[in-house]
């Protein structure tokens, strides 16, 4: 098992490198495979490997630079970030139904949003520029910390508090949201909160990636060290206590950093469901539960089923794009199910 | 090492569990706790663990203030097998095993060679070598209970406290499991309920009603008919069993 751990590891990140060429070849303007991939490599290595000379058509350095590559890196950093944050959320809260919007999260983003989207944040040129980003952010932070602060009270905050917390705070917002929605005479803005809550990523652009990137990268690195209390987790907090580790302390900490996380992303991109919850599944049939290996394997695949959902929404109908929530609901489920089916894969439980 | 709970008293909600009581282990001895369903033999085990917090009371392992250090200190000293816990996420018995090495390491170390050994033997002690790569959540009680075990012993613990670890498991099993902990050769605290055994493995006993103290002393003093009547409002009479020459027990006489 050793070495097939680190083939399937350079198996992954090899399919995610050949998925990200691919991907910035394919679109409405298609660009050779060979071209695409001297272009990239002309830039990374600044113009001392992957000649130019060649390429047919001048647009496509733009293209490819500009347009494709900010997506594919947003579609490798959201899918690493949703799949991250689903794992770590099955372990906080002990059940592997969890996904990265489970406490709250995804119903204060959707206030937060449905909020900047229909009321705004009047002129405020500084907030209104940022609009529905800030709104689903500051959302998702509200509400999670509110569901922290609700399941702490009376000590612990256990895995079982916390989901109830989760629901309960998830039930309000929701019901301001569709409030807010009830009350809506625009109909445009109407549509735009449906199609913000179904996920995009076509707002990827290269002065927004720092952020993300930070996020995501610190975030992995992180979690990719704390493998010895994630597994602690599985075990509940009776046996954590007696291996050393109070595990009420971490799952609030792990819950801020998830909750940062997981509101960058949507405030990008939007809600992204399924990956979250399948990503760690699919992994665990892999690798196994040990966080050790399951943390890696994770993000990688996370990472390259997030690239191909793009690719997908980009190219099923011509000329349109697809929510990529739809896309990962669609191809997520039936693998899902042929996972369940095929292996006996009884949801590591 | 030697433990010494002085004076615990437990509080849940407002009902009064364990009033004062006061428990000593001397070195390498294995002490039981008996009593009955609700007594709160748990209780006191839990508020020793850390688990619970007590309102009153010391805890001491040799010099170690067990209630004022934090768990990770604790957690290098003394281990724990449960009751039987439940767990939504599989591991193979050899992760599982593995997990007991978890208070002697640091975030960001890797396991070692000495580790892996120490895994190893208490694979071994435990009879669950061709084990390792089950996967924990197929396995019957007993086995599971044995790995909980075996963890523990990777844990390489001074003092073991047991929370009535043969509960649901059939006779073979309880026996393997307390022999097992008996050959470690450590000060031991466990809550038993089969009277037999207590007698037959403990050092020294404590006898629990209503959160207190009622009886100690070694085995022949406190399974008393007098103090099991007490106790489970049971009467029953004691003799030598003629095979094991064991003291035993005829209850309902």
């Amino acid at each position: 098992m050793g070495n097939m751990y680190y083939v399937m590891i350079l198996l992954l990140i090899g399919a995610i490198l050949l998925s990200a060429v691919l991907s910035v070849s394919i679109g409405q303007v298609s660009i050779p495979f060979k071209q695409s991939m001297d272009i990239l490599l002309n830039v990374i290595t600044n113009g001392k490997v992957g000649s130019l000379d060649h390429i047919q058509n001048e647009s496509y350095h733009n293209i490819i630079l500009q347009v494709r590559m900010p997506r594919v890196i947003f579609a490798l950093l959201i899918g690493m970030g949703l799949a991250l944050c689903g794992v770590v959320m099955q372990a906080i809260v002990q059940n592997p139904l969890a996904d990265p919007y489970i406490l709250g999260i995804s119903s204060g983003a959707t206030l937060g949003a449905t909020f900047a989207i229909l009321v705004g944040f009047g002129g405020s040129a500084l907030l209104s520029q940022f609009g529905v980003a800030f709104g689903a952010f500051t959302g998702a932070m509200l509400t999670s910390m509110a569901v922290l602060l609700l399941s702490s009270i009376g000590g612990k905050a256990t895995s079982i508090k916390l989901v109830l917390s989760g629901v309960v705070i998830g039930a309000l917002c929701s019901s301001f949201s569709s409030l807010l929605i009830f009350f809506a005479k625009n109909t445009d803005a109407i549509k735009a909160v449906t199609f913000w809550s179904m996920g995009s990523l076509a707002s990827a652009s290269w002065d927004k990636t720092p952020i993300l990137t930070i996020v995501v990268v610190l975030g992995s690195a992180l979690f990719l060290f704390q493998h010895r209390i994630l597994n602690t987790m599985l075990l509940g907090d009776e046996s954590a206590i007696t291996l050393g580790i109070n595990l009420s302390v971490y799952r609030k900490l792990y819950m801020v950093l998830t909750s940062l996380i997981a509101g960058t992303m949507v405030a990008y991109a939007g809600m992204i469901g399924f990956v979250g919850l399948i990503i760690p599944h699919i992994t665990r049939g892999i690798f196994g539960a040990d966080h050790k290996r399951l943390m890696l394997g994770t993000l990688l695949l996370g990472a390259l089923f997030m690239i191909w959902a793009d690719i997908l929404s980009r190219t099923l109908i011509d000329n349109i794009e697809l929510p990529i929530g739809i896309i990962t609901s669609v191809i997520g489920s039936p693998l899902f199910i042929y996972m369940i089916v095929k292996k006996g894969y009884n949801f590591g439980g | 090492m030697e433990l010494l709970a002085k004076d615990m008293a437990v509080k849940i909600g407002k009902k009064e569990i364990v009033k004062n009581a006061s428990v000593h282990v001397k070195k390498r001895q294995f002490v039981g706790l008996i009593g009955p369903n609700g007594c709160g033999k748990s209780t006191l085990l839990k508020s020793i663990y850390k688990s619970l917090t007590p309102q009153q009371g010391t805890v001491f392992l040799d010099d170690l203030d067990v209630l004022k250090s934090s768990e990770k200190k604790v957690s290098q000293r003394l281990g724990v097998v449960g009751q039987f816990n439940e767990m939504h996420f599989d591991l193979t018995v050899h992760q599982m095993v593995m997990l007991g090495r978890t208070p002697h390491k640091g975030m960001l170390e890797s396991d070692t060679q000495k580790d892996y050994e120490i895994v190893e033997e208490a694979l071994a002690r435990t009879n669950l070598l061709h084990y390792k790569e089950r996967s924990y959540l197929s396995l019957s009680g007993g086995e599971k209970q044995r790995v909980i075990l075996a963890r523990t012993i990777a844990q390489q613990p001074q003092f073991m406290i047991l929370d009535e670890p043969t509960n649901h498991l059939d006779i073979r099993y309880q026996i393997e499991i307390l022999s097992c902990v008996k050959d470690l050769n450590i000060g031991v605290l466990a809550a038993l309920h089969d009277l037999e055994m207590a007698a037959h493995y403990c050092d020294y006993l404590y006898a629990i009603k209503d959160g207190e103290i009622h009886a100690h002393g070694v085995p022949e003093e406190v399974l008393t008919p007098e103090i099991i009547e007490d106790l489970y409002q049971i009467k029953c009479q004691t003799f030598t069993n003629p095979v094991t020459k064991g003291l035993s027990f005829a209850y309902g006489f």
